[in-house]
Parts: C-alpha cells; sequence; structure tokens
C-alpha cells in the first residue's frame, strides 16, 4: 500500500501547504459543481512549485509504480466481492476505480467503475481524515487525467507510470498553465494539476464520469445521511440501465478485429460486408436509443415481449418471451387471456444479453430487423438477430435489487451432447442413402430448365449467372452455342485486363505487328433464349492455336462451367461489342421463353430488339467444353462471306461483315498517342475490279486494324513482307465507307485454294463469282471525294517543287545505310557504320516533293515521289558525275508525270481543298 | 432446460441447403443468422468455405472423415459421427468454456455439406486409418 501512503502523504502536504484549498477541497466534496477562479488556482500552484522544491516526502512518488499491478489484483478483488461496497475500506475503492480507468477495453472494468463513484459521495459524511482519504484516493484519477502530456503513451503505459506523473512534472509548468483551469468546474485540486495537461477529450471524460443523470447527484445535498448514500451507491450498484452507455462508443467485434483478406466474391466478404453494415447500424440505433428518453413502438414490427424465463447457452442468452400488446393498443396486457400470448423463444447474443440483463418479468422492445427462424419439429418460433433491442421497463424496483440479477439468475444449460452431430453430417454416414439424395436434390433446379426432361445442364445463361451469386464458380453447367471465337490482344499479361476489356485498346504499347503481345482467347455464346456473353478464357500459349479453337468450338453446341461473371456489359458502354451481337440478330431458330420454359418448342416468340446487355465471364480452358453432338448449333449463325462491292453498296451505315480481299498496300500509322500503332491496308476484291459501266463503286477499301484486333503470328509475318497478299476478315465493322478491324475481328492468311475459305469454322460461302484480280490492278482515278488512308492513280504536271524537302545523300549500297564515314587514307572512300564495308562509290539516295496541276481544279496536289520516277525527270546522267552541280527547279517543272499509284496521306479541306500524296509501288 | 442452440443450428444449415440448391447462394438473412447464432466463427467457417478447404475423405471399406485445411495450412481432421476438432478453439471454446457450439472447422463442414460443394478424396483403408487414429502425416 505504499502507493496509497504516498497519495495519503501528499494530499497531507497539499493540505499543509494550501490551507485553503484544503478548505475548498473538502467543499467540494460536499457540493460538487464549484466554479475555482483561476487567480486562486494560480496561487496555489505557485505555492504547490515551491512545496515540490522543498518536500522531501515527494521522493517516494518514484517507487510506487511498479506496486500498481500488485494493486490492480487487489482492487478487483475487491470488486468482486463488492457486494455491500459500504464496508468496504474507501483506498479500496478509490483503487477500484483508478483501475477501471485504467483497462477501459474491459467491459469488465468499466463496471467496476461504478462503485467508485458512490464512495466518493460517501465522503463528506465522513470524519474529516477520511475526507482527507477521499481526496487522496480520488487523486488517483490525476495520472490518468495527466495522460495527454505524453500523447505517444499508450494508456496502458500511462496506468502504469501514474506513480511517476507528477514527479515528472516541471513545476515550472504548472506555472504557466493556470489559466486552463477553469475549464474544469467539477473538481478542485484535483483538476487543478490535471488541468494543465486536459484537453477538450479529458474534459469531456471528466464531464461523463461526472454526468448529472446518475440518481447520485440528484440527490445531492451533503446533509443525507451515510445509510442514504450507501443506498443510493447500491443501486447505482445494481440498475446497470445506463451502463452500456459507456460501451455505446464501441460496438461488438469492431474492436481488435484483424483485417482479414477473403476472397474476392466469396461469401466471407460478403459476410463481412453484411457485417460491418449491421455493426454500424447497431451502433447507430444504439446511440440514437440512448439518447431518446422513452422508448417508442409506434415503428412497425417491433415485437413487445415480457420475459418468462433466461437461460445461458453458449455464451449467449435464450429467453422464453410472451408477447404483449404494444402500450398504445391499452395497457391490459396482463388481463389478456392467457391463450391470446403467444410465446416466443429470442435468442441474444452475449453484447445484448449483457446490455439488457434481462430477469423474469422485464418488458423488451425488439425493432427489426429480428429474424425468426421457424424449426421443424417444433411449435415455438425463435427470434434471431436482436441487435436491435431494449428494455423498457424492469420487472423490479431498483433498489430492491441486490445485484445485476440477470446474469446470475440465467439459468446455463447443459452443453450439448457432442456426439449428436446435426441432420447434415448424419445423412453422410450412410454414403448410398446421401447418393440417392444428392442426385435428387442436384436434379430438381435443373427440371425448371428443360423441357419436361430432366437435363444435366441449365439452358438459360441468366439463370446461371444469377445463380453465381458471390460464391465464386458457377455450380451448374449451361449449355450453349458458340457463336464466335477470337482473341484479343493482353499487353503485359496482367490481371487488370481481364478486369477492364477494354482498356488493353488504349494501353497496349506493343504495335500489332510486333509479335510480342500475348492473347487471350475469347469465346461468344448465345443461350436458348437468346442472351450472348462473352466468356474470357486462358492465353493462347501460340497466337496461331486460334484456329484450331475455331475449329473445335465455333458453331457448336458446348457447355460453360466453372465461369464468374466479370461485368455486366450494356450497348451503350460497348457499341462494338453489340455490334457484332446485332450481327447474330434476330435469331432465325425460335428462342425459348423465360416465363414459358415448358412450351419451348411449340411456341416461339417473335423475334424482339436484340438484347441490351450481356455478361463478360471468365473461364478456364476447360471451361469450354464441346457437347456430344457432332452436328453444329442450330442457334449458330455463321459469318456470311460478303463482297467488297456488297459491303460498299450496303445501306446500314455500321455493320459487321466478313469477307476476303486481297491487301495492295499496307501502312503502319504512328498514332498520337504513344505507343498506339494502327495498320491501314488497301483492299480490292474481284468483285470492285471489275468493269463497273455506272462507277458507282470505289475500286480498293481501306481497311484500319485497331490495336485491339489481335493478329496472328502468321498474318504478321505476311503484312511485314512486301508481297501483296490475300486475306480473310471476320466479323470486321464497315463504317461510313471504311472497314475497321476490332476486338471481336479475326484476320486470317487465305488458303492458297481458293474453296478454302473455311478457315473460321464457317460453312463454306461461296462467293458469288470467283474471278481473279485483273493485273495491273485498277485504281480509281484522284477525285475531290477521296479520303485519307487510300489509293488512287494521278497523273499531272509539275507546277512546282517543294524545296525544302529536296535533297539527296549518299548512302551504302550493301544495307543502305546513310551512316557512312568518310576513310582518312582515301578520301574518295567511305566506310560503312553499320555493315562494316568500305564503299568505293556509294549509292545516292534522292528524295524530291512535287506539287501538280490535274484535271482537278483548285486544288493542290503535293506528291511525294519514289526514286524511280524523280530519276526519269531528273537528268540522271548529272547524278554519275563526280562533281554534283544540284539541279535547276526550271529544268523540272512542266514536266508530265504519271499515271502514278498514290497513297492518300493527308486531305485538308478548308480553306481549300489540299491533298498530300504519296507514290507507291504496286 | 433442453439445449436448443442445436436444435436452431440444425434448422440453419437445413435452410442454407435449400436455398442453396434452389438459388446456388446463400441469401443474406441467412448470412446474418449464421453469424448471429454462431458469432465471429461464421465469417472464418465462411472463408475455408470460399477457399474449398474442406474435403470428405472415405475409404474403400466406407468409412468417412473430414479434413479441413485451416487459415495456418494445417490440416483438421473431424469425425462423421461426432464433433470434434482437434484446433485449440474447439478446446478451449467448446469444451471449457462451453461458449459456442462448434469450432470454426466443423460448421465449415456444415456449410460444405450444406452447399454440396465438399471435395471428395478417396483414401485407401490404411490411410483413412491413419488420419483416423491421428497418426497420418499432415
Amino acid at each position: 500500500m505504499s502507493s496509497g501512503k504516498r497519495k495519503r502523504h501528499y494530499k497531507d502536504i497539499k493540505c499543509v501547504f494550501f490551507p485553503d484549498d484544503a478548505e475548498n477541497g473538502l467543499q467540494k466534496v460536499g457540493k460538487e459543481p464549484r466554479p475555482h477562479s483561476s487567480a486562486s488556482s494560480a496561487k496555489s500552484w505557485e505555492k504547490c512549485g515551491d512545496s515540490f522544491q522543498d518536500s522531501p516526502v515527494m521522493k517516494n512518488l518514484k517507487p510506487s509504480g511498479r506496486k500498481l499491478s500488485d494493486m490492480r489484483k487487489m482492487a478487483q478483488s475487491s470488486v468482486q466481492t463488492r457486494a455491500d461496497p459500504c464496508n468496504e475500506d474507501p483506498v479500496h475503492i478509490a483503487w477500484s476505480s483508478s483501475d477501471g480507468e485504467q483497462s477501459d477495453d474491459e467491459a469488465q472494468d468499466q463496471q467496476q467503475q461504478r462503485p467508485q463513484r458512490p464512495a466518493r459521495h460517501t465522503a463528506p459524511v465522513q470524519s474529516y481524515t477520511r475526507a482527507l482519504r477521499m481526496l487522496s484516493t480520488d487523486k488517483d484519477d490525476l495520472p490518468i487525467i495527466d495522460t495527454d502530456s505524453d500523447l505517444e503513451e499508450s494508456e496502458e503505459d500511462v496506468e502504469k507510470d501514474s506513480g511517476q506523473q507528477i514527479s515528472d512534472c516541471d513545476s515550472e509548468k504548472f506555472e504557466e498553465k493556470p489559466e486552463d483551469l477553469p475549464l474544469t468546474p467539477s473538481n478542485t485540486a484535483e483538476l487543478e494539476i490535471s488541468g494543465y495537461v486536459s484537453d477538450g477529450e479529458h474534459i469531456d471524460a471528466m464531464v461523463t464520469k461526472s454526468r448529472p443523470d446518475s440518481p447520485l447527484q440528484s440527490g445531492e445535498g451533503g446533509r443525507k445521511s451515510i445509510r442514504d448514500w450507501v443506498r443510493s451507491a447500491q443501486a447505482m450498484l445494481q440498475t446497470p440501465q445506463k451502463l452500456p452507455s459507456n460501451m455505446q462508443s464501441k460496438t461488438p467485434e469492431d474492436s481488435a478485429k484483424k483485417k482479414r483478406k477473403f476472397k474476392s466474391g466469396g461469401l466471407a466478404e460478403r459476410l463481412n460486408r453484411l457485417q460491418c453494415r449491421q455493426r454500424s447500424a447497431v451502433s447507430f440505433w444504439r446511440h440514437q436509443s440512448i439518447s431518446e428518453a422513452t422508448a417508442t413502438v409506434d415503428r412497425p414490427g417491433v415485437l413487445v415481449l415480457e420475459v418468462l424465463e433466461v437461460h445461458e447457452e453458449c455464451s449467449m442468452q435464450l429467453v422464453h418471451c410472451e408477447h404483449q400488446q404494444p402500450p398504445g393498443e391499452g395497457h391490459q396486457q396482463r388481463d389478456a387471456p392467457p391463450e391470446d400470448r403467444a410465446c416466443l423463444l429470442v435468442l441474444f447474443n452475449r453484447d445484448t444479453a449483457a446490455q439488457l440483463i434481462l430477469v423474469p418479468r422485464d418488458i423488451v422492445h425488439i425493432y427489426p430487423p429480428w429474424q425468426s427462424l421457424s424449426i421443424e419439429g417444433s411449435s415455438c418460433d425463435i427470434i434471431l438477430n436482436t441487435h436491435f433491442s431494449q428494455k423498457v421497463s424492469a420487472a423490479t424496483k431498483p433498489a430492491n435489487m441486490s445485484l445485476p440479477q440477470g446474469l446470475l439468475s440465467a439459468a446455463r444449460c447443459n452443453p450439448y451432447s457432442l456426439c449428436k452431430t446435426f441432420g447434415l453430417l448424419q445423412e453422410c454416414r450412410t454414403a448410398e442413402e446421401r447418393n440417392t439424395k444428392q442426385t435428387a436434390a442436384s436434379d430438381a433446379p435443373y427440371s425448371a430448365g428443360g423441357s419436361g426432361v430432366l437435363t444435366r445442364h441449365r439452358l438459360s445463361l441468366l439463370e446461371a449467372i444469377e445463380g453465381l451469386g458471390q460464391a465464386g464458380s458457377m455450380g451448374q453447367d449451361v449449355e450453349v452455342a458458340v457463336q464466335r471465337v477470337y482473341s484479343i490482344p493482353v499487353p503485359d499479361c496482367s490481371p487488370v485486363s481481364i478486369l477492364k476489356p477494354r482498356l488493353p485498346t488504349r494501353s497496349s504499347s506493343a504495335s500489332p505487328l510486333a509479335a510480342e503481345s500475348k492473347h487471350r482467347l475469347c469465346v461468344l455464346v448465345q443461350d436458348g433464349y437468346g442472351m450472348f456473353s462473352v466468356v474470357q478464357l486462358h492465353l493462347l500459349p501460340c497466337k496461331d492455336d486460334l484456329r484450331q479453337y475455331c475449329h473445335m468450338w465455333q458453331g457448336r453446341t458446348c457447355v460453360l462451367r466453372g465461369i464468374k461473371v466479370v461485368q455486366r456489359v450494356t450497348r451503350e458502354r460497348s457499341s462494338r461489342l453489340f455490334s457484332l451481337i446485332d450481327s447474330l440478330w434476330p435469331q432465325e431458330m425460335p428462342l425459348r421463353d423465360h416465363g414459358n420454359t415448358l412450351s419451348v418448342s411449340s411456341e416461339s416468340r417473335p423475334a424482339g430488339p436484340a438484347p441490351s446487355f450481356c455478361y463478360l465471364l471468365s473461364g478456364q480452358e476447360s471451361s469450354v467444353e464441346r457437347t456430344e453432338e457432332q452436328t453444329v448449333s442450330p442457334l449458330y449463325l455463321p459469318p456470311k462471306k460478303r463482297t467488297l462491292r456488297d459491303i460498299l453498296q450496303s445501306e446500314i451505315k455500321t455493320c459487321r461483315c466478313s469477307f476476303d480481299a486481297t491487301v495492295l498496300y499496307k501502312r503502319i500509322i504512328q498514332s498520337s498517342d504513344v505507343g498506339q500503332r494502327e495498320v491501314w491496308l488497301v483492299l480490292t476484291d474481284p468483285s470492285v475490279q471489275q468493269e463497273q459501266p455506272e462507277r458507282s463503286c470505289r475500286r480498293t477499301v481501306a481497311l484500319c486494324v485497331s490495336t485491339s484486333c489481335a493478329l496472328t503470328s502468321s498474318v504478321v509475318d505476311a503484312l511485314n513482307s512486301p508481297a501483296a497478299c490475300r486475306m480473310s476478315f471476320r466479323d470486321a465493322i464497315g463504317e461510313h465507307g471504311v472497314l475497321l478491324c476490332v476486338e471481336q475481328s479475326v484476320v486470317e492468311i487465305c488458303s492458297s485454294d481458293p474453296e478454302g475459305n473455311t478457315g473460321f469454322g464457317s460453312e463454306s460461302q461461296l462467293l458469288p463469282e470467283k474471278k481473279t484480280l485483273p493485273k495491273p490492278v485498277r485504281l480509281d482515278p484522284l477525285s475531290p471525294e477521296v479520303i485519307p488512308n487510300s489509293l488512287c492513280s494521278l497523273s499531272g504536271v509539275i507546277v512546282g517543287v517543294d524545296e525544302n524537302t529536296a535533297y539527296s545523300w549518299p548512302a551504302c549500297n550493301h544495307c543502305g545505310s546513310d551512316s557512312l564515314e568518310m576513310i582518312a587514307e582515301k578520301p574518295q572512300n567511305f566506310s560503312c557504320v553499320s555493315c562494316q564495308s568500305s564503299l568505293d562509290k556509294p549509292d545516292t539516295r534522292i528524295r524530291l516533293e512535287v506539287f501538280l496541276s490535274s484535271s482537278m481544279s483548285n486544288c493542290t496536289l503535293k506528291v511525294k515521289l519514289q526514286e524511280k520516277t524523280i530519276m526519269s525527270i531528273l537528268n540522271t546522267g548529272a547524278l554519275e558525275g563526280n562533281e554534283f552541280p544540284g539541279y535547276d527547279v526550271e529544268n523540272v517543272l512542266g514536266k508530265e508525270v504519271g499515271p502514278l499509284a498514290v497513297y492518300v496521306r493527308v486531305v485538308t479541306r478548308k480553306p481549300a481543298l489540299w491533298i498530300g500524296l504519296e507514290e507507291i509501288c504496286l | 432446460m433442453r439445449s436448443l442452440l442445436p436444435a436452431v443450428a440444425e434448422q440453419l444449415f437445413r435452410d442454407i441447403q435449400k436455398a442453396y440448391q434452389e438459388t446456388s447462394q446463400i441469401p443474406d438473412d441467412l448470412l446474418i443468422a449464421l453469424k448471429f447464432v454462431f458469432g465471429p466463427c461464421a465469417l472464418q467457417a465462411l472463408n475455408l468455405v470460399d477457399q474449398h478447404s474442406v474435403t470428405c475423405l472415405s475409404s474403400s471399406s466406407g468409412r468417412k472423415a473430414f479434413q479441413v485445411i485451416g487459415g495456418s495450412g494445417r490440416l483438421y481432421t473431424c469425425f462423421v459421427s461426432c464433433h470434434y476438432c482437434p484446433c485449440p478453439a474447439f478446446a478451449y471454446t467448446v469444451l471449457r468454456r462451453n461458449e459456442g457450439p462448434l469450432c470454426k472447422h466443423i460448421l465449415a463442414v456444415y456449410l460444405c455439406q450444406a452447399m454440396a460443394v465438399t471435395q471428395e478424396e478417396s483414401v485407401s483403408d490404411q490411410q483413412m486409418s491413419a488420419v483416423l487414429s491421428g497418426t497420418a502425416l499432415p
């Protein structure tokens, strides 16, 4: 008890040094809220400073701290026997109080806090020395209030250090601080010390502690007998109605909660979310129910119950209740005939039970959302989820209660027998029985989807997706028709690309002509109800495997399993995907109707509008499995090969189309976005090359392969080679006279066999006329309507030369590099930096851009010429000579060129038509 | 008084089984009820279900036992015929303090059974006897 003694010593000293304060202290104990002038406290602080310097007694302070743990033990034991606190030594109570302060994370200790307060109030009617002792015991609160002096310290550390806190204080500091003191009106001496550090929070703490709502303070006045005080103290101890208010700030389980990672989309994640929501709802509700003095039952769904029996089982309370009429409907509950009172069983969890502390004949209100569980073979319903419960009237008067009866009176049930397992495991005991049960159970949901016959698979994607829930992979298989198989580029194989399927098109840094990017296999599937879904599958180990998967799956009936939902895609958000879906709509085959599953085959619904949404799913290679049927699915709509002429003359503005065409020219365009490259192809086919009397159609078509279109390596090779090649395009988009290959489009090399255009597993769709291209290919003459990235033919007269871009330079005749070095010994000779060869006579490269006048008037045509054309218009003999004199512009002007095959680079129509062209070699 | 929690738990499992068979998911209110009855165990058990941690071993002679991979990766063998789990939580919470009806592993077994997502594995009689007698290597 050295610590306790120390405290008393300190108080004694203080009393000696500040007799006026001692008086104050006394008065304060008598009448609590006595405002203290800052001047007097300042004075006492000054004196206090002196006393600290002089008093040798203060040295005793140091060792006190280590005894605290012992003290705490004592305190706890004293609290456990706190049935009659008036018999307690006040010092004990004091310690229990300080202890209660210390471990505020333990509800028990919070309860212990209670007894301390009445003890303080018993003081004034005791002897003077007792009062002093009481003051000194109250002093034990000081160190705790001081906690903020060291913000870094955890509360517990502060508790341990509490003994030293005062001795550590700098007395100078004390003298500076007195202005802060008047903030704490309820205490005098204690708070004078505490005041120098107390901030708002601590004052709050103090204020809550001396809340005026405790029944004690209502009976204030200091004249009551000690017995009265003790009685009211007992009442305080035993009517814990307000007790939960200390715990209000904390709701069950939100402290000491480990942050756990749950499987995304899993049940645990979902429950965790629900739990968080519920937790905040509960704390909000408790806060509200505390602030509202009276309970309202006018809300619907409130259960008003009278407690009959309380049992405790597995830390929960099982309460037998009787239904009561809500108070608003009259107060004759007790007179109601017993048959009208329904019997209910209510489960309260530990937290709620600790707050309610129910005893028989209590009235409890249970607010929604409670749940009712009816147990098979039992007449009583069980009410669960009773977080929102409130005790509205206690059965007995607080004064008559001796202890928290609820906790004691709850009869503990014997633990249930561990040998008695619950139903599900018992099923497991006999394997055969379980098997039959399981098959019966698993068949049940399918029967709704099938048409009378039990099928193993669901037929509706929507049902299967709804059935997915949050549990992860799909439990049931769905039967679908694979409409398309394609691949999408995955820039860096990051999982992000799966989640955000539209991003790779923008973030892709890999050129479509580079071979490093990986491709992900995708299938567009459709169920019997017409619903579409895109399933993203595994990465293709080799890009050319796509063909194999096309052969395997496209057009077939397959079973989807182990699929997860990634995204719901709407028409607005993904117009490209829906342009493909639209091309597969309306279905020629009658579709099933969700509302009318049983009469599927007989009735078909009229083809409505194409679906406005679909699902993006993800799965593994094993997620798609072909059914046994060898035939093509009746739902399958193969890509119909059309001629370019047909496509160009099509009325529809935007459509998906498939065709074979010859690539005349290819060009890689670096767009303004860094790293994004598109490939422009100029295509033609016999249908547009043939003689057209009405001249309605262009002879070449530009096609842009966007970065979102995955190209197989054989296509990339073909495009990198200079030769013209014939290619097959599936599901390209035709838009405003330009063709576009995007995500769902597939480009393939046409096999040499003209009949072998079944590359995508499509049915061979014979072209109306099999014609070969004329040689040379015919091009449209340049016209004002020309669009960029197209080809045309041009002839005209040179009217000007762009002198800024006209120059010639030597280049290595082996490798073409222009980085040549002069050899020092032989000034006439060069060595190539890149191929290390020495050159006697390097090639001369020449570049010339000229302005042409053609049949088109009011139009500026700037043409970048090819070398052979330049040579033909220049006096090439001069180039051969050793001294290169340069050319005169006049020599070039007026020369006729053409017809040239030109590529249209830029078309500017304002302020005047200006076309930038580049001569090409076909 | 008759212990009622087992009946509540049993009914909850039946409801979950029914709901899962019909909709392939567990509705929110059943999750909340599960949480209410089993406390923090429920969340951990659902996590185990999500991780597909429950395997039902069956031997050729027809014996069965459940193996649950705990959060730490340890294997816990739970029995078909009675409630027992070698985990510390079972020893403390269920056996010693009687504060909960089940530990998370047994709860996970029940949930997996209700959802029919228990992994099935056949073992030899020899392996099964090692598992049941606790001499199997983890």
